[in-house]
């Protein structure tokens, strides 16, 4: 898009491929401040600005040689430095990938190539082209994020979970847990931040931290909120606000940190699931923890076993020393509009 | 549909394009013939619709009746140009004919048929004059295809309306939760109960406790036939819940093996008020709510 | 997290204590509002208290608890508590969770509170015969 923006303003090519690079790199160093949603007008806007910029030095100093040299925007005093940077950052980002990921991505950014003819060179289909285009950009991110905050990843699980975030892929973010890694990571939790605000853009998904009583609460309307726009009933919602107030209560009562996902389903039928996870000593006995009556904590001892009443599926995965993740979901009503 | 009569029609203008003018000046023509031909034109739409196997649910004399009124609505319409009279008309036959299971296609079908037998004729009339015949299904067919849409569209909304009406009376008939005096309701169950209506009838009870300022409900369970333990889950849920919203729950029409049913799972049946018939039950429900009554008519008199 | 004036609103009248909670609350808030009124019951030698409900979002195992527990401590403390204004949903999703309505009596609503109060504790005045609901 970018590109397509700076082709069209710029006709000499050379110039217009350094502008690419331009944008990219005050795209990519502004991520984490812009909102998400906002990216891809930011990288327009700045598109316009750094082409505007341009023709302004152009005007100053025809046929002058060191043009990308100049190009900053006046009152931006730091700008340079940021500049710079954010160069450095995306220069090592881009080390990280491998020669041909790193080939097709700036044949297709920079020098515009699409990706039906990327295909025909690689031997490959136009659809996974873009889909590995896809992941590199994904990878990109993540060594970007590394790079800017010089820092390593502090195990081998860092680098999948990140990318798996970045590429806002679920099912990938399923198959390396992502959601129990960011409790026990404090970097990737770091990290996640603005690769999270971008897998935010879908609106059929919410996180809610829990940790203390009041994060109860904010589960509960926030489950309700999101749960409302599939269609359920008041008094389905009210079932699902009630199962998630048991579960997020337990987080709280036995567990430091952990956290309450809730995603809207469309397939098989409308549905919401929640997936609480927490970092706590996990249950040593599942089978006793779901039983009625059974409590370590003051209550009716209808936590677990309540909530399970109350939907439709329900799965608790503990491991001691480890944690618990209880996944439920429920399905809407046939008759529900 | 706005009228504009000031222009005049220049007829050297040729035949290709469409204007008002043109539709103004020669649908009174055109109505005149179809008026003069009423009869034979009828006929031969009747004979198509036949045909076509189209409203077969009709009788003959239906069919000549409704014929004959779709055709001079038609052509009236055609002539005014007001389709507010002929919405009123499709409307009315709606809901005449959709009773009798007369589906859309029919309906669409027929007035499609029309404006091709209406079409035909015309087309003898002016095939001579190839001018002519041009402007004259130029200005024919807009009006003619403005009809068959209203019709169409009127009969589609009139069905829906219906269905809904229908759905409507299904569902309240399925769970009729009945005011019958002041603070008391009773809850007839009839039919087979699953899990899913039960779930809906207990929806439907609370509802009705809070809209009615209900004390006492009276849940009579005479004609549901098979109460498994999913479904007497449901009943003592419904019990439950309604007295969170302050109502007593009386249950009758309690069969031997349902009471079998309750004990089976568990239910303390000394806690539910149950009485054998609906009579019963509801004097019973007169006495809770009258309670207030007698007991201050005895021990507050001291 | 305080339980201030906007979150819970406890009102005397006469011989009653009405605790009306205004939003949702959280478990701290709900032991908070115990503490208060159960000391509120002490201070005042209440008879009846009402508590309403109808703001709350959610009655779980506990709220429900606490609930149960103010009425178990006011019975101690010679008050019979009431619970008013259940919602329809709300009433349906405890019963789902599994609570019965135990030995606490619920009410429609404030007024049908106030005359379930004014009929027991009447007829529990020393000297007044004792009614048997039959």
């Amino acid at each position: 898009m970018v590109r397509r923006i700076v082709r069209s303003r710029v006709a000499d090519h050379p110039a217009a491929d350094d502008l690419v690079q331009e944008t990219l790199l005050r795209v990519l160093g502004a991520m984490g401040r812009v909102e998400p949603g906002m990216l891809e007008p930011y990288a327009i806007v700045t598109a316009r600005h750094v082409i505007a910029s341009m023709w302004k030095d152009q005007d100053r100093h025809r046929r002058n040689q060191h043009r990308m040299a100049d190009l900053r925007l006046p009152d931006a005093p730091d700008a340079d430095l940021l500049l710079g940077e954010d160069r450095a950052a995306v220069a090592q980002a881009l080390q990280h990938l491998s020669d041909r990921e790193r080939d097709t991505l700036l044949a297709h950014e920079l020098h515009g190539q699409d990706t039906r003819s990327l295909a025909d060179e690689l031997g490959s289909t136009a659809g996974a082209v873009a889909a590995q285009l896809n992941r590199t950009r994904a990878r990109l991110r993540v060594e970007y994020l590394l790079a800017v905050e010089r820092t390593e990843p502090f195990s081998d699980r860092c680098r999948p979970v990140l990318i798996a975030l970045s590429s806002g892929d679920r099912r990938r973010q399923r198959d390396v847990d992502a959601g129990r890694h960011l409790l026990e990571c404090e970097l990737c939790a770091r990290l996640s931040q603005p690769l999270l605000g971008r897998g935010q853009q879908h609106d059929d998904e919410v996180r809610i931290p829990i940790r203390a009583d009041a994060d109860v609460v904010l589960a509960r309307q926030g489950v309700r909120e999101l749960a409302a726009r599939a269609g359920f009933s008041p008094t389905d919602l009210t079932i699902i606000a009630t199962a998630v107030s048991e579960i997020s209560r337990n987080i709280v009562r036995f567990a430091t940190a952990g956290e309450i996902v809730v995603e809207l389903l469309e397939e098989p039928r409308p549905g919401v699931r929640i997936v609480a996870r927490d970092t706590g000593p996990g249950i040593p006995d599942v089978e006793q923890a779901l039983t009625d009556g059974f409590s370590t904590y003051r209550g009716l001892g209808l936590g677990l076993p309540g909530a399970r009443r109350l939907m439709d599926e329900f799965a608790v995965v503990s491991e001691v020393d480890r944690g618990t993740t209880v996944t439920m979901t429920k399905w809407r009503q046939e008759g529900s509009p | 549909m706005t009228e504009d009569h000031t222009v005049t029609d220049d007829e050297s203008s040729g035949f290709s394009t469409l204007d008002r003018q043109d539709e103004h000046q020669l649908l009174p023509e055109l109505v005149a013939h179809l008026r003069e031909h009423r009869t034979k034109l009828r006929q031969e739409w009747a004979t198509r619709i036949h045909d076509a196997h189209l409203l077969d649910a009709m009788t003959p004399q239906e069919m000549s009746t409704e014929t004959r009124s779709v055709y001079d609505n038609y052509v009236e319409v055609l002539e005014t140009g007001s389709v507010e009279a002929l919405q009123d008309y499709a409307r009315n036959l709606s809901e005449r004919i959709i009773p009798r299971g007369v589906e859309t296609h029919e309906v669409v079908g027929i007035v499609l048929l029309l404006r091709d037998v209406l079409a035909r004729s015309l087309f003898e009339k002016y095939q001579t004059d190839f001018r002519l015949l041009n402007r004259v299904l130029d200005a024919y067919e807009p009006a003619a295809n403005r009809i068959a849409n209203t019709v169409a569209v009127s009969f589609v909304d009139e069905r829906e309306r219906v269905i809904r009406q229908q759905q409507d009376a299904i569902r309240e008939l399925s769970t009729p939760v009945l005011p019958v005096r002041e603070r008391l309701l009773i809850l007839p169950i009839i039919g087979v109960l699953d899990s899913e209506r039960a779930r809906q009838l207990t929806e439907q009870l609370l509802t009705g406790i809070r809209t009615h300022r209900a004390k006492v409900v009276v849940i009579d369970i005479t004609g549901a036939p098979d109460v498994d333990e999913t479904v007497a889950n449901h009943l003592v849920q419904t019990v439950d819940a309604s007295r969170l919203m302050g109502a007593s729950v009386i249950i009758t029409g309690l069969s031997p093996e349902i009471a079998q049913t309750l004990v089976t799972i568990g239910v303390d049946l000394s806690k539910m008020n149950t009485i054998g018939d609906l009579q019963g039950g509801l004097e019973e429900a007169e006495r809770l709510l009258g309670y207030k009554v007698t007991r201050q008519d005895g021990p507050v008199g001291e | 997290m305080n339980t201030g004036p906007a979150l819970v609103s406890i009102l005397r009248q006469g011989s009653y204590l009405i605790a009306s909670i205004h939003t949702a609350l959280d478990d701290s808030q709900l032991m908070r509002l115990q503490k208060d009124l159960v000391d509120q019951i002490g201070r005042h030698r209440s008879r009846g208290v009402i508590i309403d409900v109808a703001a709350l979002d959610v009655l779980d195992s506990f709220g429900s608890r606490t609930l149960r527990d103010i009425a178990e401590m006011a019975r101690l403390r010679g008050a019979l508590t009431v619970i008013v204004g259940i919602q329809p949903d709300v009433a349906f999703a405890m019963v789902s969770l599994g609570m019965g309505t135990g030995s606490v009596h619920a009410a429609l609503d404030l007024e049908e509170g106030l005359e379930y109060l004014d009929r027991q504790v009447r007829a529990r005045q020393p000297g007044s015969s004792v009614v048997v609901p039959r």
